[in-house]
């Protein structure tokens, strides 16, 4: 019998069922007041081990015990530029968390609508005042007035770590934050003279070696921008909507000038490549070691700091930090001028949230006393909220906190120095700018270029990109019907160049059995190609002729992506370069190599089969660990590269030779940071990759029938005609495999430079697939990485058709001939 | 005529050596020689394993140091005291929960690579030995598939994922391991088309078709491809950060290499946590490696050809 029956006689043919019902909608409302539907919130964070261990342990469930109508999936994406490519991906699928972290990159999805401005929700939320957070960091994380980002943490830069041993050693008064830097030294002021004081705590032997540094830090701009800062230099003239690069500024210049004297010419700083080669920031590395008596970084490093000096081990010394020198030349009456460059994170609302108001209360609290409170304890993070950075006990250490977390003591510095931060520019656009005002900073770093010679030139490759970027185009809507034609149309002509020697050629009954048979065999990939290659891959070649960034409806654009590529792009030839250059020697480097190698794994050698596992081991570790382990190899001091090419006293001659060539007068090679050896360091990189090629050539060598070779030895043919009758022909199919995928491959990578070099230095190991890739992902121009994507495609496609066509040395054993 | 100038005349006079003393002494010169090649093999393979090695020296070192003396040490020195629970917290760490990983990147793993050799060796064959109408230049847009940077393609691929309802779940890695791999295609069609065609010639006249070919006479031939095939695929999709970065959303679905990253996060860097969890993620695939060799140097069974 239905129960409710038609609406018509509800409640008054039949009572029973009235009242039934009644009873029914009111257990549902009280059900529904007692236990209101669960809402699930996913909350997204880059974090690492330690900073997640509180959130999930102990943030996300204070929360939910707060809120019980909400649940929290956290997420966890440990890799920050993959981070932020995922919310810009799931976003565009749809599917992006409610609630995620975010920086000063907010921009790339704040200004396409792919975040919530928070304004409207704090103003309808009793209680809460965005006046308790820093004004500065607020304002920083907010686009044209709106706040996309509630800050969790400010990371000001502006302070410095010392060596408090260093100080008395020197006689000299521990710095109290009250000093001042100036171009010159000016000795009377003393200890609140900067300057004056790294002279103090410099050592030096006999000859002029630096065995202590005054001053290092955690990468050489924080000093150049705290000077250009600190006299009125900013890189651009609106941080979030910038029109000017202003790199050219004399202040700027002369900033990153004195930034550069401080390590070549007064040597109060160990040279840049010290800083980047090494397997972590050096400059602290050298303070932990008490080689470097200051180190300037944020307080993020503090962590760290505890785990290497702890109250009673021997490496333990007494350390503490204090508010980084201000700027004080005479002019300035002795007011403080100073300007430290700062980061900072936090959380927003991605826009797709089918929760607004859960989304919100997540945020609020992520953002808030209880989260930042935890987080500050752990010395993870200086809280955003101005009074609990000050509050003794939650971010300065109080009567309770324990003895290891004591270190520093003078937390309160973080808090003084805020308002002195200037923040990165915001814009969406900075990135790529940046990219091309930082190139070629190594030369400088290094003393070998002048700051004025690099800014200089870089200001006009950066101003031309900017005017590119910023032109306002009036683009039409893209015809997405006549896309779809012209896809089908490119579909129709590849069927049509596939089968066109086919017209009219009937097939016997015995190739009318190959040729079903063949199709079923193929199957698998025709399906694969339809369903997942062919629709992608013809979406970005309409893209390709697109203005595209994935969330917006895209612009027809015509082939002015090829046309910028061509003309204004800053490195697009330039990359192309850098890649055909890695590609040729890379590729039959590799080729040879691990041919000989499985030639000789091949032989009845003693021990071979361990060996072969020692040679292929390198394959199979994580590539992340390799990096770093690599990067250690190519350091230019007490690397093993160096060290196996200068020999323990630095007088080897392939030392000397390679010194005459790439780092007169006397210096040894730094591979990684030197415009020429960049490249062939990633090239010796890559064979250390060997075993991946040996195994197929193994495999090879195995399809090889030994009784070839017992034939060849009753004719009597020595190793040479073996080789050259037998192995070799043999061979071939597996010799093309390898260079053709070998070409495909190496043409599109990225990875190597992607992790060791940035594309650095200067330009020299920007890879095509690494521009093509920050295009896609760091600058979101789909549109436009679609169009060197396609390039690059034909390049290849020419480059494997070529080699197809000088296929004749290839020989198939089961080929009928 | 040069050739007829009297022997004797001028120079040494060469003894006179029997037949027998001749082939002795060829025969204890290539033994000699044979050794020596053998040495100087053996001495190269040395010298070039001890470079490869290095690298893995660091890392085994680090991963027993103290955050102190990774900072603080040089690269070569060994531990003071070799930390071995470096180890232990990485296989303990709930942020990374090393077996429930372990046992998420295997199921991937084993499967693609089924998925891999499976469908790979069925399309390889098909392109190198069965003559069907369009053959070649299909071929050609095979290997077109490889052309373009997966970055281009990635916003696309992952909104079709996302319709079909994949995210966040292992599809993405199984299912289109079953219908192909391009290079692993290429790869075995190069084999493939170097086994003689003797034998499946042979089979045809007793009546074989391409399937019974297929299955009886080239996959029991290309044990070394296939052995090949399965352990580069395997490994790398073990190695893969950024498929799995991209396609899981929930922590309990994680990889190993996934949660590697845990320890290398931006400015809280724990480097002696990251060598020790890179050796442990290591250790199956070198067990493995060593377990399947014998696979790939002795899988081919010649022998029946003749």
């Amino acid at each position: 019998m239905p129960l409710g029956g038609d609406d018509g006689d509800d409640g008054r043919g039949n009572p029973m069922k009235g009242l039934l019902k009644a009873i029914a909608i009111a257990g549902l409302a009280l059900f529904a007041a007692l236990a209101p539907a669960q809402v699930r919130l996913r909350l997204s964070v880059w974090d690492g081990d330690e900073a997640l261990r509180i959130i999930r342990d102990r943030i996300v469930p204070e929360f939910e015990r707060r809120n019980p109508g909400i649940k929290v999936k956290l997420e966890n994406y440990p890799d920050y530029n993959l981070y932020h490519q995922k919310m810009l991906i799931t976003y565009a699928a749809g599917i992006a968390p409610d609630v995620v972290m975010m920086d000063l990159n907010f921009q790339r999805l704040a200004k396409r609508g792919a975040l919530l401005p928070l304004n409207t929700f704090w103003e309808k939320t009793p209680g809460f005042d965005i006046n308790d957070y820093y004004k500065e960091i607020v304002d920083s994380h907010s686009y044209k007035g709106v706040c996309y980002v509630l800050p969790r943490d400010i990371a000001p830069v502006g302070i410095i770590y010392y060596n408090k041993k260093a100080f008395d050693e020197a006689g000299i008064p521990y710095p109290d934050g009250t000093w001042t830097w100036d171009f010159q030294e000016r000795p009377e002021l003393r200890e609140k003279d900067f300057l004056w004081v790294c002279r103090q705590l410099t050592k030096k032997t006999k000859a002029g070696k630096v065995t202590r540094w005054a001053y290092s830090n955690g990468w050489p701009e924080i000093w150049a921008n705290q000077v250009a800062f600190s006299t009125g230099a900013y890189p651009v003239d609106n941080p979030e909507d910038p029109t000017k690069v202003l790199i050219n500024d004399p202040n700027y210049i002369r900033g990153y000038q004195f930034a550069s004297d401080l390590m070549n010419k007064l040597k109060y700083q160990p040279s840049v490549s010290e800083l980047t080669t090494s397997l972590m920031a050096t400059g602290q590395q050298l303070f932990v070691q008490q080689r470097a008596a200051m180190y300037q970084n944020g307080i993020w490093e503090v962590p760290n700091m505890r785990k290497m000096l702890k109250p009673g081990s021997p490496d333990f010394f007494e350390w503490d930090i204090c508010l980084a020198p201000a700027y004080g030349p005479a002019s300035t009456n002795g007011k403080r001028v100073s300007q430290t460059v700062t980061g900072g994170s936090g959380y927003g609302i991605m826009a797709s949230t089918k929760h607004p108001e859960e989304a919100w209360k997540l945020t609020q609290f992520m953002g808030g006393e209880y989260a930042m409170t935890e987080m500050a304890k752990a010395g993870i993070a200086q809280p955003a909220i101005k009074e609990l950075a000050t509050r003794p006990g939650v971010w300065c250490p109080g009567p309770e906190t324990p003895l290891e977390e004591r270190y520093p003591a003078n937390r309160i510095a973080t808090h003084q120095a805020v308002p002195f931060v200037r923040f990165a520019p915001t814009s969406d656009l900075y990135p790529e700018i940046n990219n091309l005002a930082i190139k070629g900073l190594e030369l400088l770093w290094q003393g070998k270029k002048s700051a004025k010679d690099v800014l200089t030139e870089n200001q006009k490759l950066a101003q031309d990109r900017l005017d590119t970027l910023r032109e306002e185009q009036q683009l039409a809507p893209f015809n997405w019907g006549l896309g779809g034609l012209v896809a089908l149309a490119i579909i129709g002509s590849i069927l049509f160049w596939v089968y066109k020697p086919e017209f009219g050629r009937k097939l016997t009954r015995m190739e009318t059995g190959d040729n079903r048979a063949g199709y079923r065999f193929i199957l698998p990939w025709i399906i694969g190609a339809v369903v997942f290659a062919t629709g992608p891959m013809i979406l970005s070649l309409l893209m390709a002729f697109a203005d595209w960034d994935a969330i917006r409806p895209a612009k027809f654009r015509g082939v002015q992506n090829f046309v910028e590529a061509g003309t204004r792009d800053p490195f697009f030839w330039k990359s192309l370069q850098v890649t055909f250059t890695y590609t040729f020697w890379a590729v039959p480097l590799g080729i040879i190599g691990s041919m000989l190698l499985a030639m000789l794994l091949n032989q009845k050698v003693k021990g071979v089969t361990v060996f072969r596992a020692i040679y292929y081991v390198p394959s199979i570790a994580s590539a992340v660990a390799g990096a770093l382990i690599w990067r250690r190899i190519f350091s230019k001091d007490n690397g093993l590269l160096n060290n196996l090419l200068y020999g323990p006293n630095e007088t080897w001659p392939v030392g000397k030779w390679l010194t005459s060539i790439y780092e007169k007068p006397d210096n040894m090679v730094d591979w990684l940071n030197n415009e020429q050896t960049a490249l062939p360091a990633l090239v010796i990189m890559s064979l250390w990759g060997l075993g991946s090629g040996t195994v197929i050539f193994l495999a090879g060598l195995q399809g090889i029938p030994q009784f070839y070779y017992e034939a060849a030895t009753l004719d009597g043919a020595n190793n040479w005609k073996k080789f050259r009758n037998i192995t070799w022909p043999m061979l071939t199919p597996t010799i093309f495999f390898t260079a053709v995928t070998g070409f495909i491959g190496t043409f599109q990578s990225f990875t190597q430079a992607f992790i060791m070099t940035q594309g650095g230095p200067n330009g020299s190991t920007m890879f095509y697939a690494l521009h093509l890739y920050n295009n896609a992902f760091a600058n979101v121009r789909m549109g436009y990485a679609s169009a060197l994507g396609w390039v690059l495609f034909v390049i290849i496609l020419i480059f494997t058709a070529f080699q197809f066509a000088m296929q004749r040395f290839v020989y198939y054993e089961g080929d009928s001939r | 005529m040069p050739e007829t100038t009297p022997l004797g005349t001028t120079g040494p006079i060469k003894p006179i050596l029997s037949d027998e003393e001749r082939y002795k002494r060829a025969a204890r010169q290539a033994a000699v020689g044979a050794a020596t090649a053998r040495f100087l093999m053996w001495a190269t393979l040395m010298i070039g394993a001890v470079l490869f090695m290095l690298p893995l020296y660091i890392m085994m070192v680090m991963a027993l140091k103290t955050p102190a003396e990774v900072s603080g040490s040089s690269v070569w020195a060994l531990p003071k005291v070799a930390q071995w629970n470096n180890f232990n917290i990485v296989l303990t760490n709930p942020n990374a929960p090393f077996f429930a990983f372990a046992k998420n990147t295997i199921t991937i793993a084993t499967l693609s690579t089924l998925g891999v050799i499976l469908s790979s060796s069925l399309v390889a064959y098909g392109f190198a030995r069965v003559d069907f109408r369009g053959r070649d230049r299909l071929f050609v847009l095979l290997l077109s598939t490889m052309m373009l940077p997966a970055a281009v393609t990635r916003v696309p691929t992952f909104v079709l994922y996302t319709k079909l309802g994949w995210v966040d779940t292992f599809y993405p890695f199984i299912i289109p391991a079953f219908l192909g791999s391009a290079w692993n295609i290429f790869l075995l069609r190069q084999f493939f088309r170097s086994i003689p065609r003797d034998l499946d010639e042979a089979a045809i006249l007793d009546g074989a078709n391409h399937r019974i070919i297929f299955w009886k006479v080239i996959m029991p031939n290309s044990g070394a491809a296939l052995a090949t095939v399965g352990i580069l695929s395997f490994i790398y999709t073990w190695k893969d950060f950024e498929g799995p970065l991209v396609f899981l959303n929930s922590p309990e679905k994680q990889t190993l290499e996934l949660g590697l990253n845990t320890y290398r996060s931006l400015r809280a860097e724990q480097w002696e946590l990251l060598m020790a969890g890179s050796v442990l993620v290591m250790i199956p695939l070198l067990v493995m490696f060593i377990a399947g060799q014998r696979y790939f140097v002795k899988g081919i069974v010649m022998s029946g050809i003749k």
